[in-house]
């Protein structure tokens, strides 16, 4: 029972201005039941990582809450364990050890067992004495995700995990995540700017948009998995998913000539 | 997916791979930095024979090795070697364990940091032969006041190097420390220290070149036996010789200890994915 508490996600009524005034969320309200995935897409600056950075305790909210298994979080949480969009393996440890790190629960024999066996699993059993900086990106990558799954998270965050892999690498990576989540059945949010990829892996996919920071609309994707990409049903849930996302871009679109000083503005 | 690993043909252990063509350069590399020394000292030797210089205030390569042999078959200059060695590593590790852990105390503590920080800079903008007197006034004109003044010289840049190298260490690992749990304390011995290594070994390299500094100004100040005796007795009788024996003693001592470091060091920062190969 506490294992099914311990997977809900609510994030309630959540707004975060940064120290320099950016206001990069405003009343952000989100659900997420226990084992479902959740993906974030949206323009690049609408607030994705920082609603991320906010569940997973990284950074405090201005205003609301965040609440796993019903209870308010203040900081990190050991229910949560996140991907960030860089592997951020640590250097001086073996491929092994940083999926160790992960487990940091766990007693010495559970953590290396549960290692080499997600070793296995993310294809890189040979791999575990080699320092992270012999991989290549996709397979730190691999790594990253091992880490992040070795103590049974309740949550998965995803930052753009795959967004530096070609688009092979990240469909056998979609894969991989999928078949692990199918073992451990945490709940996930992900962001990510691929829509193809939003749809191969989401049960909802939440569209976000800009300045301030919101949720646009929310879209179920009733595809039974595994999802085939190059279905017609899979072709329609895409499209929808764009459709919202040019949608939240036009309305929320300033006049050119001001969009350009912004532009501008930002860059300096 | 599982399909792509058996493929991968990287050794598991790219330092063994690499081992003999480094040994090669390394040979190599020894000869070329004994080019220019030893050209010198040739030529050198060539004009005193010649005539063409007296070699009197510059003594010939011939003579310093007389002088040399003589020094170190009475076994005096084992007895100076000895001395300095003793104050350098004393001061050393007492210089380097206090720069280390102060350094780790403000780098790690913000309000540490606006405690203790100001002072140390101050303290740190006196001219270190300033404390001289000082120092001898208050430990004695033998061994404490050397060692505290060579500890003085190693713990200015040991400190600095492992502040500014705590402040420097990249946010996002210490961000996989947080999101995986761990606590402040385990964060600093798991993320923070593994880190700064790199920083804090270049630090205790300067902090050993300050440390022969300042060995050698303490032994100028007063001191009967030591490298810096040797040098002031070879001023008070002339004897260019044994200054210069003196001087080449540092120079190899120097290396030579800045080796065993780099040596010493070298196994855990085989991490590193740098340029360098060697440091
Ligand atoms: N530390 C910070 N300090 C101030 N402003 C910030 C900070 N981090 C992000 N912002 C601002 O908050 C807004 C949202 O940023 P965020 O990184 O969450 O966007 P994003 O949706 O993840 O974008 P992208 O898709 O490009 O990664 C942006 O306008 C950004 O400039
Ligand atoms: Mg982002």
């Amino acid at each position: 029972m506490t294992e099914f508490t311990g997977r809900h996600l609510a994030v309630s009524h959540v707004t975060k201005t940064y120290a320099n005034g950016t206001q990069a969320l405003l009343d952000v309200t989100l659900e997420a039941a226990a084992g479902e995935i959740v993906s974030l897409v949206g323009t690049s600056g609408c607030g994705k990582t920082t609603l991320l950075r906010l569940i997973a305790g990284l950074d405090r909210a201005s205003g609301g809450a965040i609440l796993v298994g019903g209870q308010p979080t203040r900081g990190t949480h050991r229910a949560i364990s996140a991907v960030f969009q860089e592997p951020r393996l640590l250097p001086w440890l073996t491929v092994a050890q940083n999926i160790e790190f992960g487990g940091q629960d766990l007693v010495p024999s559970d953590r290396r067992g549960r290692a080499a066996g997600l070793l296995e699993r993310i294809g890189l059993a040979g791999f575990g004495q080699y320092l992270p900086k012999n991989l290549s990106g996709g397979q730190q990558q691999r790594v990253a995700i091992a880490r992040a799954l070795i103590g049974h998270p309740g949550i998965l965050l995803l930052d753009e995990p795959f967004s530096a892999l070609d688009p092979f690498t990240r469909a056998t990576l979609h894969e991989l995540l999928l078949g692990l989540w199918r073992e451990l059945r945490p709940t996930v949010v992900m962001v990510t700017h691929d829509v193809e990829e939003a749809v191969v892996l989401a049960d909802r996919v939440v569209v976000m948009k800009p300045r301030p920071g919101r949720i646009a609309e929310t879209i179920t994707i009733r595809l039974p998995r595994p999802r085939d990409r190059l279905s017609p049903l899979f072709d329609a849930a895409k499209r929808r998913v764009m459709q919202s996302i040019d949608r939240s871009l036009s309305e929320h679109a300033p006049p050119a000539h001001k969009q350009a000083t912004e532009g501008s503005a930002f860059w300096w | 997916m599982n399909a792509e690993a058996p493929i991968e043909p990287a050794p598991p252990d790219l330092l063994t791979e690499a081992a003999p063509v480094m040994r090669r350069r390394f040979s190599a590399d020894w000869m070329v930095a004994l080019l220019l020394p030893v050209l010198t000292g040739v030529a050198w030797e060539a004009a005193v024979r010649l005539g063409l210089a007296s070699g009197r205030l510059m003594p010939p390569p011939s003579r310093l090795a007389v002088t040399a042999w003589g020094l170190i078959r009475t076994g005096e200059l084992q007895t100076h070697v000895a001395a300095t060695m003793t104050r350098v590593a004393f001061g050393f590790v007492f210089g380097a364990l206090a720069g280390t852990a102060l350094g780790t105390l403000t780098g790690a503590s913000a309000w540490m940091r606006r405690l203790l920080d100001p002072t140390i800079q101050a303290i740190r903008a006196i001219p270190s032969i300033a404390w001289v007197p000082l120092f001898i006034l208050w430990l004695g004109i033998f061994e404490t006041s050397k060692l505290a003044l060579v500890s003085l010289g190693v713990f200015f840049p040991v400190y600095l190097g492992v502040l500014s190298a705590i402040q420097g260490v990249d946010r996002k690992l210490i961000e996989v420390g947080r999101v995986f749990g761990l606590s402040p304390a385990k964060l600093v011995w798991r993320i923070t220290l593994p880190a700064i290594l790199p920083s804090w070994v270049s630090a205790l390299r300067t902090g050993l070149g300050l440390g022969f500094m300042f060995v050698l100004a303490a032994e100028l100040l007063g001191a009967s036996e030591g490298l810096g005796y040797l040098l002031l007795d070879g001023e008070q009788m002339g004897r260019a010789d044994s200054i210069l024996v003196a001087m080449i003693t540092f120079a190899i001592l120097g290396k030579l200890c800045d080796s065993l470091l780099v040596a010493v060091s070298r196994p855990i920062l085989a991490w590193q994915d740098t340029a360098r190969t060697r440091l």
